[in-house]
């Protein structure tokens, strides 16, 4: 049960992560992690 | 009846406040065609048949820029009804510059003079009669901040506009100038409308070879320019600029009175230390060495060690193996979590606190306006090697993310500027390198001043190579644009601002390692304990490990990296792990060399790690991950900004060979400076440093009739 219960947390873990990048991806944030509007690099 | 009327001005002169109060929500922004440059247009508030145009903010009308050639074009082939040319009252000398041209093209000219609420606060005065009778045209006062005199100077240009008359300058050069500008104009065609012929003819004199795109015959003026040349001994665009300036001064002597007590700011007299000729490179080197010696060795290093002896060693770890003992967590899943998962995350976070610090510093030094200077700095020397200062940008931008750094290169007009940029840019270390450079300084050098500095010195003097051996070739030779820029006055940043911008590349950085660095831990780590044992497929002992999956490709690409001294199946892995994210490196040693099992027992973080790597080899390793191709990311970047399959492995293929041959040469050179003898690598290492210092110092003789089409050789 405790194996379960931790599978669960990593595997968890791991859909938080790629959803963050999705939702990163899709609202233009840079690989940089920093706001694209707010920055002269001009990555868009 | 429709009238056209543009606003034209230096940058940061108030045109596009002046312009949003002119025509309030009624505009519309794109891009002028083919370029990246942005169109505004918009209709006067009252006035439906009178369009607006807001010309990109430029300082003159040479062929430089793609903001300046949009602009003229513009006003030569569209010619608007009128131009409405605003001028910074607190600079006027430089603007009116751009004035004298403006007034060249015969369109119909009213000035307005911005930002008078300033000049009156520093106590100077421009006296507007005299300057509109010096310049031959209206001249009002404006200030577009607070929205007064913007009615009048509206009506005022709706009225010239409406009148559609041509307009004669009335400033005149050189006697000797203005005969030959004369003669010149007899030469052109019938293509060229009567009042523009003085602009045409000064630019052809001035070889401007952009302007023959908007004729149709283009006469032969060479005797014109060798007669001004040998008259004057100087170069016709040089004789030009000069009289332009000798006319603007008489203005300036007859129309503005200066406040004497403010003839230097605060400002010039620091630029006049920090942008000394002798001085101004020995600062900035002073300035980045204390940067990363107090990032990476003193203040860095004290909680960095902290974060990885304490939090990541005694606290963290030994309180997730109790709780996961205590819910009889499965040993595949605890050693995956415990030796993958925080071994792996835990060893890049160990240096957030070094990451943050430097970044604390960047921060602080680009708002404080010093960063604006390094890039004119820079300007100087790259201009020597073949690269503008407009190149150094983007390398400061990347010593963050070398992916807004690439993105920056757009700004580069020159083709062959932007693409060595692009290939240059992620030499200079990322802040994702930081943790390699931090991990090499503190574990293999015992947290040596020296090693942090040098990482960043090696990525300048890279960048300073690759510029003189590529503009050797015939793919990037020819001269750098010219380099203009505007420096920010400097100022004391607000606290908020910098944590603000500390915390913001801090956060990234965290979430990388929650993100991308967490994901490839795990598959590290299943590719580390799994393999092929007496024949069968199966979870691996740790002694076991190089049966691993992991080994056995590492194993495949280790002798490649034989002759830099780390031919180590780890070393290569780690190497190769950055390219998913170069932080990645940090986190694939936690995982090989055991960091969580080594905090466990107390032992001396990254002693293994240290005990694998001679100094030499640690060193290769080192400026092999800082110069060899970038993350996953940045190549992305590289190969949407380079728009060309074969020009992307192109840069992607240089960087490596660049950091391999560098490497190999440290290795080698260094081996035997310590008694590691003299072999085979060592005569490949001398060979290659003598085909280097030849590729730098070989002369080359631009051909001025060889015309290379890089789109035939690159195809896609």
């Amino acid at each position: 049960m405790g194996t379960f219960i931790t599978l669960v947390v990593v595997v968890g873990l791991v859909g938080l992560a790629v959803r963050s990048m999705i939702k990163d991806k899709k609202s233009g944030k840079g690989s940089c992690g920093g706001n694209c509007g707010q920055c002269k690099g001009h990555c868009d | 009846m429709a009238i056209k009327i543009a606003l034209a001005g230096n940058p940061n002169c108030g045109k596009t406040t002046l312009f949003n109060a002119l025509t309030g929500s009624n505009q519309f922004v794109g891009n002028w065609p083919g370029v990246t440059v942005e169109k505004k247009e918009g209709k006067l508030k009252g006035h439906k048949d009178v369009t607006i145009m807001d010309l990109p903010g430029i300082y003159s009308l040479s062929p430089y820029t793609l903001e300046e050639v949009v602009a003229r074009n513009y006003l030569i082939n569209e010619r608007p009804d009128a131009i409405l040319n605003i001028v910074d009252g607190t600079n006027i000398e430089r603007n009116l510059y751009l004035s004298t041209q403006i007034m060249e093209l015969g369109i119909p000219v009213i000035m307005a003079v911005n930002m008078m609420d300033i000049v009156e606060k520093n106590g100077d005065k421009i006296h507007i009669d005299k300057l509109a009778k010096k310049l031959g045209c209206e001249v009002v006062t404006i200030s577009a901040l607070k929205g007064t005199g913007i009615k009048e100077a509206a009506d005022k240009a709706v009225q010239i506009a409406q009148k559609k008359g041509a307009a004669v300058p009335v400033h005149e050069f050189d006697k000797d100038v203005e005969a030959v500008i004369r003669t010149v104009e007899s030469k052109l065609g019938s293509d060229i409308v009567n009042e523009q012929k003085r602009f045409f003819a000064i630019k052809l004199l001035e070889k401007d070879d952009k302007i023959t795109e908007q004729m149709k015959s283009v006469p032969d003026v060479s005797a014109e320019i060798k007669q001004l040349e040998d008259k004057f001994d100087d170069d016709t665009e040089s004789i030009i600029t000069n009289e332009r300036y000798v006319y603007i001064s008489s203005i300036i002597g007859d129309c503005v009175t200066k406040n004497k007590k403010n003839a230097m700011t605060t400002s010039d007299k620091i630029d006049r230390i920090v942008t000394n000729r002798w001085l101004a490179l020995p600062i900035f080197a002073v300035v980045m060495w204390v940067v990363y010696y107090v990032s990476v060795t003193t203040v860095g290093t004290f909680v960095t060690d902290w974060t990885n002896d304490v939090l990541f060693g005694e606290i963290i770890p030994p309180a997730i193996e109790n709780l996961l003992n205590a819910i009889h967590c499965a040993d595949w899943l605890q050693g995956l979590i415990l030796d993958g998962i925080v071994a792996g995350v835990g060893a890049v976070l160990g240096f957030v606190p070094q990451m943050l610090v430097l970044f604390l510093f960047l921060a602080f030094l680009e708002s404080c306006g010093y960063m604006a200077r390094v890039a004119f700095i820079m300007d100087r020397i790259f201009r020597k090697f073949g690269l503008s200062g407009k190149s150094f940008i983007p390398m400061l931008i990347g010593s963050g993310c070398g992916v807004p750094g690439i993105m920056a290169s757009r700004t580069i007009e020159n083709d062959r500027d932007r693409k060595m940029t692009i290939m240059t840019t992620t030499f200079v270390p990322c802040g994702a390198k930081l943790p390699i450079i931090a991990l090499i300084a503190g574990a293999l050098f015992n947290g040596a001043s020296w090693v942090a500095p040098s990482a960043y010195f090696v990525g300048i003097a890279a960048i300073i190579c690759s510029g003189i051996i590529l503009k050797k070739t015939k793919l990037f030779a020819g001269d750098p644009a010219p380099f203009v820029m505007e420096l920010p006055a400097y100022h004391w940043p607000t606290v908020s601002n910098v944590l603000r911008s500390m915390w913001e590349r801090g956060w990234s950085f965290i979430k990388k390692a929650g993100t991308i660095i967490l994901m490839s831990t795990i598959v590290l780590w299943f590719l580390m304990n799994f393999g092929w044992v007496d024949g069968s497929f199966g979870m691996l002992e740790a002694e076991q490990l190089n049966d691993s999956i992991l080994a056995s490709i590492g194993s495949v690409i280790a002798p490649l990296f034989a002759p830099l001294g780390w031919g180590d199946w780890k070393m290569a892995v780690a190497a190769v792990s950055g390219l998913i994210a170069k932080e990645n490196v940090v986190g694939t040693f936690g995982i090989l060399f055991g960091f969580g099992e080594v905090a466990e027992d107390g032992a001396e973080i990254w002693g293994q790690l240290a005990g694998s790597l001679s100094t030499v080899a640690a060193y290769s390793f080192l400026v092999f991950n800082l110069l060899c191709a970038p993350c996953f990311a940045a190549m992305g970047a590289i190969k949407r900004e380079m728009n060309n399959t074969k020009w992307f492995f192109t840069a992607i293929g240089y960087q490596t060979l660049l950091a391999y041959v560098v490497s190999l040469c440290i290795y080698q050179i260094g081996n035997l400076f310590i008694g590691g003898g003299f072999g085979i690598g060592t005569v490949v290492a001398v060979l290659l440093i003598i085909g280097f210092v030849y590729l730098l110092v070989r002369p080359y003789k631009e051909s001025a009739t060889l015309s290379v089409s890089t789109n035939k050789m690159f195809s896609k």
